[in-house]
């Protein structure tokens, strides 16, 4: 069996006191909440916390909840599958849900959390792309209280966050959708099923009442940069005129030629450059022609 | 230091102490001596180890024992009532959906939690509840089958 080495284990019941512990017992200690990652990673010998902060008995933070400042509250320790279950977010955010289908296997998505994902900052994150296209932010918890991160600058590398010892994220906020929008998350495994990303695209395009341009265009990318990445010179193209498909095309182009990716055991990176471009125009395509017809995604 | 916790396997209750470092699946087959529930990577890849905790499936390699304080969960060994086997065990045994059997408990379980919230599930949705579970001897197809069994057994959507 593989084992996990023993840690101190703390249950603390709210969120300050989850900050004291974790600040007092260092940057060798880990929050736990799904558990995916961080498990994983203790039983392969990457990390050896010398103590864990259980997150699951402070009550309150894993809700969905619709926000009076224009929006919706996604808690830190919500699961991945209730994301994908969730009807409020379904109707309004849809790419969360896109994305949160085909992230792990069910019974990951299951144990797995938003907070869980977005704090580990893999490159790989399912969730990132969407919740950068929505313009999410980060709600974050520590010694000097509560603070609020764009979650685009939020990641600073591979698993390195702008959190401080102490820090803990608590919840995402999502900003209303603007009207005639919609986003959709694509992704390439190396097979239909359960896989890490090799490439994720997450798409959002708003149309103007002119004919065929768009009023914001968003475009995010994960596994192939450092850090989940706004591909932002892929954006200006898709706003520097109508969307016809020279533009889409070229639009794709300049994604891939954002895109810095690895190559390592899942695919060489000049495969997922490539892939950069065939998942991106797609996923244009495909965002604009569900704005067109006033759908929100999917 | 060990942790009290008290949780249901099987409908029956525990109380235990645990190290915190106990996962489910150390708890379920050293200490409650449940060995239907296996360990293959041990890392949440294959999905050998899924039990149900409140009728959901989840890997209980990455799942800490202090975490199911409190839940239901349902291993294997749970599924029999009363010297009667599962439709789901049924079907498995006619079909002859098992080779190895390593995977088995842990496809049953999740097909399991398919077909008590939707008893008449397509075979896509079977496919995708089952994408978690990995089958080195391949019978994928016997296994799909032997749960459409199952779900076309159940036309009133009992």
């Amino acid at each position: 069996m593989k084992r996990l080495k023993s840690f101190s284990y703390f249950e603390p019941a709210d969120v300050t006191e989850a900050i004291k512990i974790l600040a007092e017992q260092g940057s060798n200690a880990y929050p736990l909440a799904g558990g995916t990652d961080l498990l994983v990673r203790m039983k392969r010998g990457d990390i050896t916390p010398t103590a864990l902060v259980n997150l699951k008995r402070i009550k309150g933070l894993d809700q969905i909840k619709k926000e009076s400042e224009k929006g919706i509250s996604i808690g830190a320790l919500t699961s991945i599958s209730a994301i994908e279950n969730s009807p409020l977010i379904r109707s309004t955010y849809s790419v969360m849900v896109e994305a949160a289908g085909v992230l792990g296997s069910p019974s990951i998505r299951n144990l797995g959390t938003l907070g869980g994902n977005i704090g580990r900052a893999s490159p790989a994150s399912d969730m990132a792309p969407s919740l950068i296209v929505l313009q999410a932010r980060v709600v974050i918890e520590g010694l000097n209280g509560r603070r609020e991160f764009d979650i685009e600058d939020f990641f600073l590398g591979p698993g390195a966050t702008t959190l401080l010892t102490g820090d803990l994220i608590t919840s995402f906020f999502l900003p209303e959708r603007a009207p005639n929008s919609a986003a959709v998350y694509m992704k390439l495994g190396r097979r239909e099923g359960p896989d890490c990303a090799l490439v994720g695209v997450a798409v959002l395009l708003a149309l103007s009442g002119k004919k065929d341009g768009a009023r914001e265009a968003r475009v995010a990318l994960s596994s192939v940069a450092p850090v989940p990445l706004r591909a932002r010179k892929t954006e200006e193209i898709l706003l520097s005129g109508p969307l016809n498909e020279d533009r889409i095309k070229k639009a794709a182009r300049v994604a891939a030629e954002e895109s810095s990716p690895i190559t390592d055991m899942r695919a060489t990176g000049s495969y997922r450059k490539e892939m950069v471009r065939v998942l991106t125009f797609r996923a244009i395509s495909k965002a604009m022609a569900l704005a067109e017809k006033g759908n929100t995604g999917n | 230091m060990k942790v009290a916790i008290e949780l249901e396997v099987n409908n029956e209750s525990y109380q235990v102490e645990v190290e915190p470092s106990t996962t489910l699946l150390d708890l379920l087959r050293e200490r409650l001596h449940l060995t239907g529930t296996k360990e293959g990577c041990g890392l949440g890849d294959c999905g050998t180890c899924i039990v149900l905790v409140n009728g959901m499936p989840v890997n209980s390699c990455l799942m800490l024992a202090v975490d199911a304080h409190g839940h239901q969960v349902t291993t294997i060994e749970g599924l029999a009532t009363d010297g009667k086997l599962h439709p789901l065990q049924k079907s498995f045994i006619e079909k002859g959906a098992v080779q190895c059997g390593f995977c088995t408990p842990a496809m049953i379980l999740s097909a399991k939690a398919l077909l008590d919230k939707k008893p008449q599930a397509s075979v896509e949705e079977i496919k995708q509840a089952l994408s978690g579970v990995l089958c080195r001897c391949g019978s994928y197809k016997k296994i799909i089958e032997a749960v459409r069994t199952v779900t076309e057994g159940r036309e009133d959507g009992a």
